[in-house]
């Protein structure tokens, strides 16, 4: 008796948040119809793509035959993927370009945004030369950059031979060993000013009166910073480091243009090394694979990135 | 000045006879428009100018010239490295074509030889291809095997097969059908700085005969004057590097198959025999041990090596005709000392024969670029209009401007072309010509397999990369590279 009773009730209560659900559905029915047709393009957009590519991983594409043609090979791929050499050096080489590409570029942008913070003759004239990197396309950075470092008449080379400081001029770009280093240095010239502007949009909303109590009483310069300014840049800075990540996990247009992940592989990161495998081997299924498990680390840094805006809007709400 | 200082009775004769066995032993010399069996530079000068074509009346006899239609195009342009006369050989044609067509709307796109097949395979991918395409000899087989191309032989644009190389017909056929037109057909060859050569203590007038010669002269001049020797290219993903470092591979004896004799069976893996290897080493020694070619090799294409020629920076280099011409053109833009240092280079300019191998094999790419119709269901619309493709393509492989889109880098797919008036005015203009043309019966095809672009684009300049960068011994980036060969040809993944 009791046990009917208590399901009756529970069916009671599911069927009232049901009718509750429609109900709020149907009053809000403009703002639905309002974002349906971008629900409709992501849907096209980035929701086929996505289930394509997780389709595709699991087929072999010869490049003999068409793609219509393809072969099912189940995890194949994914084993494959995991059993290459190649694998773990292109991993290691994206972790080693993500992590330090998004820690120097942040370190960079956090202590230019600091400086540029304080009121000085010519502020105004050096924030726009150093933004300068990061509103350039990037094509032509990396070809302006290519010179640059290019091993026989590159004017590093040029100048330090010049100087005597070097018998040779030094390879930076066609050597294993400093490539990555080299290709790392241009994309932290690149991103650096992005966090530089999203720090320095940061500070401003840091309260003058709280640094100004702390000046009364008694705090020196840094422990102001550490203890007034860097705990409310925390949510600024999480969303800033996240974003640099998630670029750089994604970074193509540097290395390829420059290296185009040579030599020997020593700067493929993933995104290089999917887009040869995809359109220079036609290794359709095998590109997908990769795409897939890209996929999942992205999402995982974009969960990690929506939980801290999140945490934003709860402490801006909470104020 | 001489104009090609390995000439002489006893190279020619060399040339001659080589060309002739070649030649004959081709199979397609069923009635060919010019005798190659005379084939010289000699020959060639004789037939330069003989016969007139009237292009607009042949090509009318195949697509009417006021045939209304609409046609999208792609095709392999000039890029950085071309010589502005090549430019406006480009303009000129698709200037006539409209103005030849007036009724067929062309929606022309260029694109560069290392960018065209990613794009095309994209396009196809989703059936968004052009109407019809101009690719590189590597392309062809690829796009054949995967059945995207209509069938389409010389013939169906008014000319005969024996019009065309028997060797360029073999790249636009597959499994007995042939599915494009060969457009134009080039070798090229070794060029050098007589100056530097002289003042390394080389005869500036001799260039190396083998290729451990050139990686002697290539350290001596490092050694003696401080600048590069060879002009190396081992960039990944650009065409430059195979049509450089496969005339070593077969010189050596070495192949990624059998595609260096005459009947190719492509079944047995070569590159990791001991010839190839051979080859491999040379280019280790130059960039490894000698340290005598750029640094930047991995990284260069042969645009590169071009400035780096022009400053007399770089000793030799394997190169087109049409470089004598990019150097003109660079000259022109020099300034000040720069520019009087530009034309010493330019005066001590000199081309010969590609070197042999330790046995006396002497080889270079085939080179070239076909022309196909696509079938309509890979092409945006689902409709391919036949006659408006087939009007730029008889347009294009006539003997007209077959010779004159290839008139300074290349030679006439048409073999007529050189029947023509421009082939007179060509050789009268274009240094070094015959020397270039004299390597065409040297020239092997890459072999026609769909899988010869991975093969030559990334495969090989990754061996090139793993020995040279030290990643890897000698050996071990051959065998790697073999068993890579092998894995694709597998079908693995």
């Amino acid at each position: 008796m009791t046990i009917v009773s208590g399901k009756a009730e529970a069916r009671r209560t599911l069927q009232s948040a049901r009718s509750d659900v429609l109900r709020k559905m149907w009053e809000h029915r403009a703002d639905y119809a309002y974002v349906l047709p971008a629900i409709a393009v992501m849907l096209i957009v980035i929701a086929y793509p996505i289930y394509y590519t997780i389709e595709l991983s699991f087929f072999n594409t010869p490049p003999g035959l068409q793609l219509r043609d393809k072969i099912f090979v189940g995890l194949n791929n994914y084993t494959a993927i995991l059993t290459s050499g190649v694998f773990w050096q292109v991993t290691f080489n994206t972790l080693i370009w993500t992590v330090a590409s998004t820690f120097f570029s942040f370190v960079l942008g956090f202590a230019a945004a600091l400086a540029l913070h304080r009121d000085f003759i010519g502020r105004g004239v050096l924030r726009a030369i150093l933004i300068i990197p990061w509103v350039i396309s990037a094509v032509a950075a990396s070809y302006i950059w290519k010179w640059i470092y290019h091993s026989d008449f590159g004017i590093i080379g040029a100048v330090l031979v010049e100087l005597g400081w070097a018998e040779r001029p030094p390879n930076f770009i066609d050597s294993v060993s400093t490539v990555l280093p080299s290709l790392i240095v241009v994309n932290i010239w690149r991103e650096f000013p992005f966090a530089m502007i999203m720090m320095t949009a940061g500070l401003q909303t840091v309260p003058e009166p709280l640094l100004r109590a702390a000046k009364v009483d008694g705090a020196n310069a840094w422990q102001r910073f550490w203890h007034v300014t860097f705990p409310h840049l925390r949510n600024v800075s999480t969303v800033t480091i996240l974003l640099l990540a998630v670029a750089n996990f994604n970074s193509f247009i540097i290395p390829w243009i420059m290296t185009g992940g040579g030599p020997s592989n020593a700067s493929h990161i993933w995104i290089t090394h999917i887009y040869e495998l995809a359109f220079g081997r036609q290794r359709w299924g095998v590109a997908s694979a990769y795409s897939v498990l890209l996929f999942i680390i992205l999402m995982t840094l974009g969960y990690f990135y929506v939980r801290a805006l999140s945490g934003n809007e709860r402490k801006d709400g909470g104020a | 000045m001489r104009r090609i200082t390995v000439g002489g009775a006893v190279l020619r004769g060399a040339v001659s006879t080589a060309l002739t066995i070649s030649l004959m032993s081709a199979s397609a010399l069923a009635a060919p428009p010019v005798d190659l069996s005379k084939w010289s530079p000699e020959y060639v000068r004789s037939i330069a100018g003989t016969q007139d074509f009237d292009t607009a009346g042949d090509c009318a006899k195949v697509t009417p010239l006021d045939y209304k239609g609409r046609l999208t195009f792609w095709y392999q342009g000039v890029f950085e490295g071309d010589p502005d006369l090549l430019r406006q050989y480009y303009k000129d044609f698709f200037a006539t074509f409209r103005k030849t067509y007036p009724n067929i709307q062309l929606e022309e796109q260029a694109l560069t030889y290392n960018d065209l097949l990613d794009k095309f395979r994209t396009a196809l991918l989703g059936n968004a291809a052009p109407m019809a395409v101009r690719l590189q000899i590597l392309g062809g087989t690829e796009f054949a095997s995967k059945g995207y191309l209509q069938p389409l032989k010389p013939e169906d644009v008014g000319y005969s097969t024996e019009d065309f190389w028997p060797g360029a017909m073999k790249a636009v056929t597959w499994d007995g059908v042939t599915y494009g037109i060969p457009t134009n057909n080039e070798t090229m060859a070794f060029i050098w700085n007589a100056d530097i050569f002289k003042r390394a203590g080389l005869d500036p007038n001799k260039p190396p005969a083998t290729w451990d010669d050139v990686v002697k002269y290539s350290k001596q001049i490092h050694d003696k004057l401080g600048i590069a020797g060879y002009g190396l290219v081992a960039r990944k993903n650009a065409g430059n590097t195979p049509y450089r470092f496969m005339p070593q591979l077969w010189a050596y004896g070495g192949g990624v198959f059998d595609e260096a004799t005459a009947n190719p069976t492509y079944k047995d893996i070569e590159l990791n025999s001991a010839q190839s290897k051979a080859a491999l080493q040379a280019s280790y020694d130059m960039y490894v041990r000698d340290k005598s070619v750029p640094v930047s090799a991995l990284t260069n294409q042969q645009a590169d090596n071009q400035p780096l020629f022009l400053a007399g920076q770089l000793g030799m280099m394997i190169s087109h005709p049409s470089d004598y011409n990019v150097m003109l053109d660079l000259q022109k833009k020099a300034t000040g000392t720069d520019k009087d240092k530009a034309q010493t280079v330019i005066d001590n300019m000199r081309y010969g024969l590609i070197p042999t191998g330790p046995d006396g094999k002497r080889a270079v790419v085939f080179g070239g670029s076909n022309i196909h119709i696509l079938k309509p269901e890979y092409v945006e619309g689902g409709k391919v209009d036949e006659p408006a493709a087939k009007a730029i393509i008889c347009m294009w492989t006539s003997p007209e401007w077959s010779l004159k889109m290839a008139y300074a880098g290349s030679n006439p797919g048409n073999l007529n072309g050189f029947k023509t008036k421009w082939m007179k005015e060509r050789l009268d203009s274009i240094k070094f010509l015959d020397v270039t043309t004299s390597m065409l019966p040297y020239g092997i095809p890459f072999p026609a397999l769909p899988q010869s672009p991975e093969i030559m684009n990334i495969i090989v300049p990754d061996m090139l990369q793993n020995a040279l960068t030290g990643a890897m011994t000698v050996d071990q980036a051959a065998d790697d590279a073999a068993k890579k060969v092998k894995d694709l040809m597998g079908g693995g993944l």
